[in-house]
C-alpha cells in the first residue's frame, strides 16, 4: 500500500510537472522589456515598437511609477527584470555606482546633435574623473516663471516681480501674489540661484565635486536677508503647497507660478492668457534646474542575451530626430536632439524651452539625495511667517548638515 | 490510534446517528479514506512539482543553497506525509513550522547578517561583479567611431564590416585584426544600411539575436595596443582599457599612471591617495554599523530624541485609549442603558474602517488652512505645522484608532468578572469608586495587561500612524534626518532610503536591532509585573 502510493505520488508529480513546464517552452525569439511610466508608456510603446518592427524585436512596455523604476531596479528579480528604462538623469550616479545601468558610445554625428550639458548630466564621473555616459537623453524639462498676462505684466525686474506680485496679493482677499510649492528645493531653485547660491561645485575637470557644497555660501548667506523680508510681507508662505499652488494660479488668483511644462496641457485647457519666462535676475541669474529623461540600458540587458540590441535602440535609435519628434510630440517636453528642437512649433513648450537658457542641470551624484531633504527643510523654515526661522540661520544649518552627511 | 480506514467508518455513523460531527472531524475526515487518500496523492503530487520546478529554477539562477534547502524541506514533506501514523503530529506541525521559518526566522537571519554589513548606495554588487563593472566603466574611449554591420564569413567567423564615422574609410575587423578595405568594395543602401563586400553575409533576423553575447564581446584588436569593440549592433569604437585587476595581488591598476587601487577591507578599492573606484561591494564590517549609533553625532542626536518620542507616543496612546475604552465599557456595561446597541457598534467604527483611510482623512481634516477642524474651532491651530502640536495630533490620531480595540477588551473582561464579588464588596459598605479600586480594576488589569503590554509594542512600531499622518514631519530645529514626530521605526526606515549618500540598508539594519532588543526589554519587563498581578489574585 505504502509503496503503491508513493509510487502514484511519482507519477502524479511527473505528469504535473510535465503540465506546469508546457508553457514556458515557447517564445525564443528577441524580446525586449522596457520600464517606463504612465505619461510616457504609449509614446515609448509607439517608438520603440516602431523600431522593433524594423529590427524584428519584440518590445514590451511595462508601466511602472516614475520613483519605482528606480527603486524596483534594485530589486527585480533578473527573469522580470527590465533592459531597458526610462529614467531622470539625476538618478545616474545612484545608478552607476550600484552597476545597474551599463555605460553606452555614441558615434559623434549622434553625439553632435545632443547639447553637450544633457549628455554631462547622463555622464558619471569614473575613478579617472573622465565622463561616463550611461543614457540617451531624449527629453529636457525646467521651471519657469508662468505669468497671467490678464493681471500682471511680464516682469522687467526682479523688483518688479515682487511689487507687482504684492500689489495683486492686496487687491482682494483670496489673492497670491507669486505662488512656488512650500518646502521644495526644486521649484524654489530660481530663487535659490538668484541669491548666489548652487549645490554643489564643479571640479577641474567639470565634475561634480560633493566636497564643495555651496548651500550655505557665504554669498547666500550674505543676499539671505531678502529671503527674510519676503518671509515678512508674505511674498511667499510654506503652507501653500503643488496644489494650493495650481489651484490658486487657475483660478486666476496668483500672478506668477513657478511651474514646469507638465503643466502645459493645464494651463492650454485653463484658457487663462500666460506667457512664460525665466526669473528676473536677482543678486545672481535667477536660473532653473533643468531635468533631463532619457533612456538607460540595465545590467540585465547582458544576461538576457540583448546586449547588443538595447544598444542599438538606447544608443543610436532615440538619440535620433525622428524618434524624438514623436516623443517630443506625446510627452509634451522640448526634445534634446537639437534638429527636433528646431521644429518645435508649440508656443508654451518653446516658452519653457527659453525660460532654461543657463539652467543648471540637477546634480546626478548619489549625495544629491541628502540635498533635497536639508535644503527643502530650510526653505519650509524661511517661509513659517511669525515662527519663521532666519533664513541665513536656515541655509548655514542645511549646509553643515549636508557637509556632515556627506562625510 | 485508528487508522484512516475506521475513523472514515467512524465518522459515517456518526452522521447516521443524530450526532452531527463537528466541521474539524468533517475536515479531518475529507482526508481519510479512499477520497482523502486521492486528495492527499493529488495535493502531494502537485507541491512536488511545483516545488521541484521552484528547484530548478534556483539553481539555473546560481542560488544553489537556496536550492538544495527548499529540496531538503520538499523530502521532509514527503517523508513525512507518505508515511501514515507513524508521524501523525509532524503532520499538523510541518505547515505552520515551515511558514515560521520563511516568514519569521529567515528575515530575522538577514536582518542580523545584512546589520554586520557595509551595504548601501554603491555597495550592493558582489566583489566579483564590482570588478567587472569597474574595468567596463573604465574604459578609454579613443578618436575613432564606425559605422558597423556584422557579419561573418564562409568558415562562419564573425567579422566586422567598419565604415570610420568621419573620414569614410573602411575596414574589415577580425578577431585576428583590422584590415582596410576599398570604400567602393562596400555599398550603402537607401535605407543607409551597409552592404558588406562579397563573401561575407549580414547578419540578420534571427541570427543576429543569437549572436547578441558574441557581439557584446567581440573584440578586434588594434596594432598599437587597444581594441575595437562593438556599440550595439551598427556601431563600434576604438577603445582601450583603463583598469585592470590583478587576482593574484587584489589589486585594479590604472593602465596609463599605474596608480593601483587595493582593497581597503570595507568594500572598495582605494588609491594611495585616498581616490575610491566608484563601484564597491558588500562588505562584512563588523559592529561598525551598531557602534555608529553610538560614536556618529548625526545618528546619536536624532535617535535619541526618536527614541523619548517613541515611548512617549507608544505609552501614552495606550494609557489614554486604555482609559477612554474602559470608560466607555463601564458606561456601557449598566444594565438599564438605552439604545446599547447601537452605541457599542458606533463605537467600534473607528476600529473597522481601515487605519490607512482613516489615516489619509484625518491627515485632510488637520490641515491648517483648509482642514474642517481648523475651519470649526474658533482658533487656528498649526496643527501639522508646529513640531509639538504635530505630536499632538498623532497621539490623537491614534488614541482615536486605539480606543475602539481597548472598548471591546474591556466590555468582555468586565463580563468575566463575577457579579458576587462586586457585590460582597457593596454589601461590605464599599462606595462605586471603592469597588471599582479595589475590585474590578485589579481583577480586570489581570486579564488586560499583557493586551496592554502587546499594544505598547505594536505603537512603538507604529509606522503607519507616523507616515501617513505627518510624514515624521514637520522638521525639527536641528534639521537633521529625524522629524518632530518620527519615532525609531519611520527614522529607521528614512536612514534606510533617504540617507546622505542614497540608500544605507546596514546601518538600518542594526538600528532595528536596536529596536528589537529595546522593545523586548519592555515587554519582558511588562510581563513581569502583569504576573506579580496574577499572584494578587
Amino acid at each position: 500500500m505504502k509503496k503503491q502510493v508513493a509510487k502514484l505520488v511519482a507519477g502524479l508529480t511527473v505528469a504535473a510537472f510535465a503540465a506546469l513546464s508546457l508553457p514556458t517552452t515557447s517564445g525564443a525569439a528577441a524580446s525586449l522589456r522596457i520600464w517606463a511610466d504612465a505619461d510616457r508608456k504609449a509614446s515609448v510603446e509607439k517608438v520603440a515598437g516602431a523600431w522593433g518592427k524594423k529590427n524584428g524585436v519584440t518590445v514590451t512596455v511595462v508601466q511602472k511609477d516614475f520613483g519605482k523604476i528606480r527603486d524596483d531596479l534594485k530589486t527585480v528579480d533578473v527573469s522580470t527584470a527590465p533592459d531597458v528604462i526610462v529614467g531622470a538623469h539625476d538618478w545616474v550616479g545612484e545608478l552607476a555606482a550600484n552597476g545597474s545601468v551599463i555605460p553606452l558610445t555614441v558615434s559623434k554625428s549622434a553625439g553632435a546633435k545632443i547639447p553637450s550639458y544633457a549628455l554631462d548630466a547622463f555622464s558619471y564621473a569614473n575613478a579617472k574623473g573622465n565622463k561616463v555616459l550611461y543614457g540617451a537623453p531624449v527629453a529636457l524639462e525646467n521651471v519657469g516663471l508662468v505669468v497671467n498676462t490678464k493681471v500682471a505684466k511680464v516682469p522687467t525686474s526682479f523688483s518688479d516681480m515682487v511689487s507687482q506680485a504684492l500689489a495683486f496679493q492686496k487687491k482682494a482677499a483670496g489673492n497670491f501674489g507669486l505662488v512656488i510649492p512650500g518646502g521644495d528645493a526644486y521649484h524654489n531653485y530660481p530663487l535659490f540661484s538668484g541669491l548666489c547660491g548652487y549645490v554643489f561645485g564643479k571640479d577641474a575637470k567639470g565634475n561634480l565635486n560633493p566636497d564643495d557644497v555651496g548651500v550655505g555660501n557665504a554669498k547666500l548667506l550674505a543676499n539671505a536677508g531678502d529671503v527674510d523680508s519676503w518671509n515678512k510681507s508674505g511674498l511667499l508662505s510654506s503652507k501653500v503647497d503643488y496644489g494650493i499652488a495650481k489651484n490658486a494660479f487657475l483660478a486666476g488668483k496668483a500672478a506668477f507660478w513657478v511651474t514646469g511644462p507638465w503643466e502645459k496641457d493645464t494651463l492650454d485647457k485653463s484658457g487663462l492668457k500666460v506667457q512664460i519666462v525665466q526669473m528676473p535676475k536677482n543678486k545672481c541669474d535667477s536660473v532653473p534646474f533643468l531635468g533631463v529623461q532619457g533612456f538607460m540600458v540595465t545590467k540585465f540587458a547582458k544576461s538576457h542575451g540583448v546586449e547588443s540590441q538595447a544598444r542599438d535602440l538606447v544608443g543610436s535609435y532615440m538619440l535620433s530626430e525622428g524618434a524624438q519628434t514623436q516623443l517630443s510630440s506625446e510627452n509634451g517636453r522640448a526634445p534634446a536632439n537639437t534638429d527636433a528642437a528646431a521644429k518645435i512649433d508649440d508656443a508654451l513648450l518653446k516658452q519653457f524651452a527659453a525660460a532654461g537658457k543657463g539652467g543648471v542641470p540637477m546634480p546626478n551624484i548619489p549625495e544629491m539625495s541628502s540635498v533635497w531633504g536639508d535644503l527643502g527643510t530650510a526653505w519650509t523654515n524661511v517661509f513659517k511667517g511669525a515662527d519663521a526661522t532666519p533664513a541665513k540661520t536656515a541655509f548655514r544649518t542645511a549646509g553643515k548638515n549636508i557637509k556632515a552627511k556627506i562625510g | 490510534m485508528t487508522s484512516p480506514a475506521s475513523s472514515d467508518r467512524l465518522a459515517h455513523d456518526d452522521s447516521r446517528s443524530a450526532y452531527r460531527p463537528s466541521w474539524l472531524a468533517w475536515l479531518i475526515s475529507l482526508f481519510s479514506g479512499t477520497g482523502g487518500l486521492i486528495v492527499k496523492i493529488v495535493l502531494l503530487s502537485l507541491l512536488n512539482a511545483m516545488v521541484g520546478w521552484a528547484i530548478i529554477v534556483l539553481f539555473t539562477q546560481d542560488r544553489v543553497m537556496w536550492a538544495l534547502g527548499t529540496l531538503a524541506v520538499l523530502g521532509i514533506f514527503d517523508f513525512v506525509y507518505l508515511r501514515p501514523n507513524k508521524l501523525l503530529p509532524a503532520k499538523f506541525i510541518l505547515p505552520g513550522s515551515v511558514l515560521l521559518i520563511a516568514y519569521l526566522i529567515i528575515p530575522i537571519f538577514f536582518t542580523i547578517n545584512t546589520a554586520f554589513q557595509k551595504y548601501s548606495t554603491g555597495h550592493v554588487l558582489t566583489k566579483s561583479e564590482a570588478i567587472t563593472t569597474n574595468i567596463e566603466q573604465n574604459v578609454v574611449q579613443g578618436e575613432k567611431f564606425f559605422l558597423m554591420t556584422p557579419t561573418r564569413d564562409g568558415s562562419g567567423a564573425l567579422v566586422l564590416v567598419l565604415v570610420d564615422d568621419t573620414t569614410g574609410q573602411t575596414y574589415l575587423g577580425r578577431s585576428s585584426g583590422l584590415e582596410e578595405i576599398d570604400p567602393a568594395s562596400v555599398a550603402v543602401d537607401e535605407f543607409g544600411d551597409v552592404i558588406p563586400p562579397e563573401g561575407l553575409t549580414a547578419l540578420v533576423g534571427d541570427e543576429l539575436f543569437g549572436a547578441d553575447a558574441e557581439l557584446a564581446d567581440f573584440e578586434v584588436p588594434l596594432e598599437g595596443g587597444g581594441v575595437i569593440k562593438t556599440e550595439g549592433i551598427s556601431g563600434a569604437y576604438e577603445s582601450e582599457p583603463g583598469l585592470a585587476y590583478d587576482s593574484a595581488r587584489d589589486v585594479m591598476t590604472a593602465t596609463d599612471t599605474g596608480v593601483e587601487y587595493s582593497d581597503n577591507g570595507r568594500g572598495s578599492f582605494v588609491s594611495p591617495d585616498g581616490d575610491e573606484l566608484v563601484v564597491g561591494w558588500r562588505e562584512y564590517i563588523g559592529f561598525e554599523n551598531f557602534t555608529a549609533v553610538i560614536t556618529n553625532p548625526l545618528v546619536r542626536a536624532p535617535f535619541l530624541r526618536a527614541f523619548v518620542w517613541t515611548i512617549t507616543f507608544a505609552a501614552s496612546t495606550v494609557l489614554i485609549s486604555f482609559a477612554i475604552g474602559l470608560f466607555l465599557a463601564k458606561l456601557l456595561d449598566k444594565p438599564k442603558f438605552r439604545l446599547k446597541k447601537m452605541y457599542r457598534s458606533l463605537l467600534v467604527i473607528p476600529y473597522a474602517v481601515p487605519g490607512f483611510l482613516s489615516l489619509l482623512v484625518f491627515r485632510g481634516l488637520l490641515n491648517d488652512d483648509y482642514g474642517l477642524i481648523n475651519k470649526l474651532l474658533p482658533f487656528d491651530t498649526p496643527w501639522l505645522f508646529d513640531p509639538w502640536w504635530a505630536r499632538v495630533s498623532v497621539i490623537l490620531v491614534s488614541v482615536w484608532l486605539t480606543t475602539p480595540y481597548f472598548l471591546l477588551v474591556c466590555m468582555g473582561a468586565l463580563q468575566a468578572i463575577p457579579g458576587e464579588l462586586v457585590e460582597a464588596a457593596r454589601v461590605d459598605g464599599a462606595g462605586r469608586w471603592q469597588v471599582f479600586r479595589k475590585v474590578t480594576l485589579p481583577l480586570l488589569l489581570v486579564v488586560v495587561t499583557p493586551l496592554l503590554i502587546a499594544s505598547f509594542a505594536y505603537n512603538f512600531n507604529n509606522f503607519n500612524n507616523v507616515f501617513l499622518l505627518t510624514g515624521g514631519g514637520p522638521s525639527s530645529d536641528d534639521q537633521s534626518v529625524a522629524g518632530a514626530t518620527d519615532i525609531l521605526i519611520s527614522y529607521t526606515y528614512k536612514l534606510a532610503f533617504e540617507a546622505g549618500k542614497g540608500q544605507d540598508y546596514g546601518l538600518a539594519s542594526a538600528i532595528s536591532i536596536y529596536i528589537f532588543f529595546i522593545v523586548a526589554a519592555m515587554s519582558a519587563s511588562g510581563f513581569l509585573r502583569s504576573k506579580a498581578l496574577e499572584n494578587m489574585k
